[in-house]
């Protein structure tokens, strides 16, 4: 934390971290316009326009990670405050029990071992195989988790915000087709497979569906988080 | 002032939680991520204190709204990995693109026949 905050108090800190935080604000307005779009994730959208300032000022990415550290370790308390949704949602969870968590074990379990089967099938490095194991998930638990078990984090990063939009585009096409049409389960599918931007979508599908993606999102990056490393300290 | 007093609070809850976790997490040599332990923390916190969730709440908030920014530095890094991206291209599409769609389905399908005796 002290590194990171001697970091953002030099110039180059200083101008680095107000042209992310204004290349962000200025995504956030883009997401609006598009109302609220999954492909015009901010997230897409500032890191496009902070690479071609650092390509214009011919920066390097390594330098620039160095002089914004503070935000990248904001990364570790963020995944503290996740247990707040948690909390506010306690009563849902008690309501629906076991219910609720063998649904999003399902969605927990598949998902990654869907999409880790493709890679291992098609023949890629392990590096890749393991990294896609934590897709599912929200990105600062998925980073935390592939750092763990031999992963690459910032691709953990693009694989999680991927598969996030991925699926929130696809949701409705995907719901109409399996006719599933209670917005609890609606709400935890999104959740668990396409975590924080899926529950984004889940935000203009109206409350319930919110709260249980929330739920989702929570649960399963939770369980994911603990039982990834655990499982890869045993076997290894 | 009140304000000022409250956020203090909550940036000093959700610390705690984080060095707690981390400094379990390094002692102990666990396998499990730190920040993961201070989130567990926290919760157990919020159970013990429940008086806390307002003051942890003007934190915890505005983070997790806009917590896409603080992966900006991470995902810039990729581009070391581009060549890897690049020759495993169509394995990577698959992966992503199809199996989110066919889970997505699979887990509503389970999730909406699970539930529908228990709708609130």
């Amino acid at each position: 934390m002290i590194d990171a905050i001697l970091n953002t108090f030099t110039v180059s800190g200083l101008i680095w971290l107000s042209v992310t935080l204004c290349c962000y604000a200025i995504s956030v307005k883009v997401n609006l316009f598009f109302n609220g779009h999954p492909a015009s994730h901010p997230l897409v959208i500032t890191v496009s326009l902070v690479g071609l300032a650092l390509l214009l000022s011919n920066m390097s990415v390594p330098q620039y990670q160095q002089s914004v550290s503070l935000l990248h370790w904001l990364l570790g308390p963020v995944t503290v405050a996740l247990a707040l949704p948690i909390f506010k949602q306690w009563q849902k969870l008690r309501h629906y029990g076991w219910r609720l968590f063998a649904s999003i074990a399902v969605g927990g379990v598949l998902a990654p071992l869907l999409a880790w089967f493709t890679l291992y099938a098609l023949g890629s490095p392990v590096a890749l195989q393991l990294t896609m194991l934590a897709k599912s998930i929200t990105t600062p638990l998925a980073m935390e988790a592939t750092a763990q078990i031999g992963g690459i984090p910032a691709l953990a990063a693009v694989f999680v915000i991927t598969t996030g939009i991925v699926g929130a585009v696809v949701s409705n096409s995907v719901f109409l087709l399996c006719q599933v049409k209670s917005p609890e389960a609606q709400g935890i599918a999104l959740g668990t497979v396409a975590h924080a931007v899926g529950t984004a979508k889940a935000i203009h599908m109206g409350e319930e569906v919110t709260a249980m993606a929330t739920l989702g999102l929570c649960i399963n990056g939770l369980f994911t988080a603990f039982i990834l490393p655990l499982m890869f300290s045993i076997v290894l | 002032m009140l304000q000022l007093k409250n956020t203090f609070i909550g940036v000093f809850a959700i610390l705690f939680a984080y060095y707690g976790g981390v400094f379990l997490s390094a002692s102990l040599g666990l396998p499990i991520p730190g920040p993961l332990l201070g989130l567990v923390i926290l919760l157990s916190l919020l159970f013990a204190f429940p008086n806390i969730e307002t003051h942890t709440t003007l934190v915890a908030q505005p983070l997790l709204k806009h917590m896409s920014v603080l992966f900006v530095p991470a995902v810039l890094g990729v581009g070391m990995y581009w060549s890897d991206i690049e020759a495993n291209a169509v394995a990577l599409i698959l992966a992503i693109g199809g199996t989110t769609a066919l889970s997505l389905g699979l887990t509503a399908w389970v999730a909406n026949k699970l539930m529908k005796k228990k709708s609130m």
